[in-house]
């Protein structure tokens, strides 16, 4: 166990420390989120429930998570499997699934951080007042439905080659944050593009976190669709992970 | 040595009428006699072989005499516990390329060995199911007794694999912090510091890995492969990297592991370093065993030499029956005998009678000896191996 744990620091460690990640991960949401809050749209009711600044703080925090796992796990991940240090990694006494499970978790852990930076921005520059207790619940709500993303961000770095991994990583931010509802409300999207948010993540990871807010919902297809994608996600990450050690390239 | 005697030694195989392939001409070579033969020389050149030869299968392949020679020993418990590793009958396919073909080979604990192919060989495959990165598709792998899978588990092996264009260590971090990270993979690491110094990188420690030259990363990564203080030890082409300086450095440092009664094993394809390093070279070739021996003998077996001379009217039949010769090569006048024993060769060669101005001997290069040798095999068409 204590290896395991040697090895999350370790990946932790090295994440915090690259400033490409942290200026991406942190740079995009809190940018953005200043960027299209705007002083005059910022009171604004959203499809008559929040307002726009809640509304844009909890699609930046969604979408915080989106940039984070895609990062940590996407890209990062298949560099590091052409240098050859996953293959290093692999002739020590380390069982094989704690790679994955050790890049799942350092995504989780990036991803809190993340959330918390995004609620303070909309917090001193959104302007938005929760009670303490919702400030926690939604922070928690959003960190543990982060894991369809992060097992996500694991598979892509599993699937693509180190040279392809960054306009797969770009194309996948684009889709999960402009289809799934993250810039603009699914409400105010052409009848087609609504129809393909909900089969998106981001949107009902969003939406679930918003529904909470507005109290109108309990989210149970929100749940049900993040928890599907979680084990759909995992069991091909699992099926890719034996394919490669039959190999012997994991 | 000039590069003009790749093609002629490579002809001494070309040449051949019967035999199968390489296995066949390594052995006449002296290889796989150090196991079995009776003293009886057996040249692969056209004349000389027929006579010698017992029959054209007599004692080849190699692979299967040195096996064999271990199964005796092997009779003794004693023995099986000593051994570090065996292969036995091991095939791997990929797709339909057939990578390992019945392989079979050991090595006994504290031995260092060396594997030695050319590219494509197998070697990388070999060392692939040696860590239980891969599985054979036949045959039994057994690594310290167990496994390679298990045997890796328990931490008693370590491993240099080849990484390509990669560093093969984790970027964002110091040298340090990826070998304290390694250690601790490890239940009975060796010491921080031992290892440091085995592997020469003192002034590496504070640099940050993706800022290392080739050869310096090549040594972190050996800092690597030791941490856990195995008992066995991969390398899958170590020197690769490195410069002339570097070779020399990396091989006195794995010596000294080498000595403390480690098992060594490691790929090259420099036949320079497998004799130089390696108690015991085994040459891999089409994902066969070709020869296995001391690296001196496959040194001296593959040292040939040329003899050149002017004659007004060569008669090849004639040259083939002296002593030593292995291949004959008439241009015009002038004539190149292929030999394994050049002095007996030249004695013969005055004793005979025989016409002959402009003498000139000259040795084969190893390198180039060795790269002939196995491309031989290559060239050889598939009906003559038959």
């Amino acid at each position: 166990m204590s290896a395991l744990f040697a090895f999350i620091r370790f990946e932790l460690v090295r994440l915090l420390r690259s400033w490409k990640f942290l200026a991406i991960t942190i740079g995009f949401p809190v940018v953005f989120y200043m960027l299209f809050l705007g002083e005059h749209t910022a009171g604004a009711v959203v499809d008559g429930t929040v307002t726009w600044r809640v509304y844009l703080m909890v699609s930046m925090c969604t979408f915080g998570v989106v940039v984070a796992a895609l990062n940590a796990g996407g890209s990062r991940l298949a560099g590091e499997r052409s240098t050859g240090w996953a293959r290093q990694l692999r002739v020590t006494p380390m069982p094989a699934w704690s790679y994955v499970v050790t890049k799942v978790t350092a995504s989780m852990l990036v991803v809190l951080p993340v959330l918390v930076l995004v609620e303070v921005v909309g917090y001193t520059f959104g302007g938005v007042r929760l009670g303490i207790g919702e400030w926690f619940a939604l922070t928690a709500l959003m960190w543990v439905t982060a894991l369809p993303f992060a097992v996500l961000g694991v598979f892509v770095g599993f699937m693509v080659h180190a040279e392809t991994a960054y306009p797969v990583v770009t194309a996948l931010m684009f889709i999960l944050g402009y289809f799934g509802g993250l810039f603009n409300p699914v409400s105010q999207m052409p009848h087609a593009l609504q129809s393909a948010a909900q089969a998106l993540p981001s949107f009902h990871h969003a939406s679930l976190a918003l529904g909470f807010l507005s109290g109108q919902t309990l989210g149970a297809a929100h749940w049900l669709v993040l928890i599907g994608y979680t084990v759909v996600l995992g069991l091909a990450l699992m099926w890719k992970h034996r394919v490669e050690e039959s190999r012997g390239l994991a | 040595m000039s590069r003009s005697k790749v093609p002629r030694l490579a002809s001494v195989c070309g040449a051949r009428p019967t035999g199968s392939g390489f296995t066949q001409y390594l052995g006449a070579l002296g290889l796989s006699a150090l196991r079995v033969r009776s003293g009886a020389t057996y040249h692969c050149g056209h004349g000389a072989r027929s006579e010698n030869h017992p029959g054209p299968d007599i004692p080849l392949p190699t692979a299967q005499l040195a096996v064999s020679d271990h199964a005796v020993a092997a009779g003794a418990p004693a023995h099986d516990a000593e051994a570090a590793l065996r292969f036995k009958g091991v095939v791997r396919r990929y797709g339909k390329h057939l990578a390992l073909d019945h392989l079979d080979f050991s090595v006994a604990r504290g031995e260092t060995l060396a594997l030695l192919g050319p590219n494509g060989a197998g070697k990388s495959t070999t060392m692939s199911l040696l860590l239980g990165l891969l599985r054979p598709n036949e045959g039994t792998v057994e690594v310290l007794g167990t496994t390679p899978h298990n045997a890796v588990a328990q931490g008693r092996v370590g491993a240099m694999l080849q990484t390509g264009s990669g560093s093969g260590l984790p970027p964002g971090v110091k040298v340090s912090e990826a070998l304290a990270l390694v250690r601790r993979l490890y239940r009975r690491p060796a010491d921080f510091d031992t290892t440091v110094e085995r592997a020469g990188i003192g002034a590496l420690l504070c640099r940050q890995t993706n800022r290392l030259s080739g050869g310096e990363a090549q040594r972190v990564r050996f800092a690597l492969a030791i941490a856990g203080d195995p008992e066995l030890v991969f390398l899958d082409e170590p020197t690769v990297a490195m410069d002339v300086d570097g070779r020399r450095t990396f091989w006195k440092m794995m010596r000294q592991f080498g000595a403390e009664g480690r098992t060594i094993v490691f790929a090259t394809h420099h036949l320079e370093e497998a004799d130089q390093i390696a108690d015991r070279v085994v040459v891999i070739n089409h994902g066969q065993v070709v020869a296995d021996g001391p690296g001196a003998t496959l040194k001296a077996a593959v040292a040939a030499r040329h003899l050149r001379f002017v004659v007004p009217e060569p008669d090849p039949a004639r040259y083939d029956r002296l002593e030593g010769v292995t291949d004959v090569e008439v241009r015009g006048t002038g004539v190149t005998l292929v030999s394994l024993d050049a002095d007996a060769t030249l004695r013969d060669l005055v004793r005979s009678n025989l016409a002959f101005s402009d003498l000139e001997v000259t040795g084969a290069c190893l390198e180039d000896a060795f790269v002939a040798l196995t491309a031989c095999g290559r060239k050889l068409p598939p009906e003559v191996d038959a």
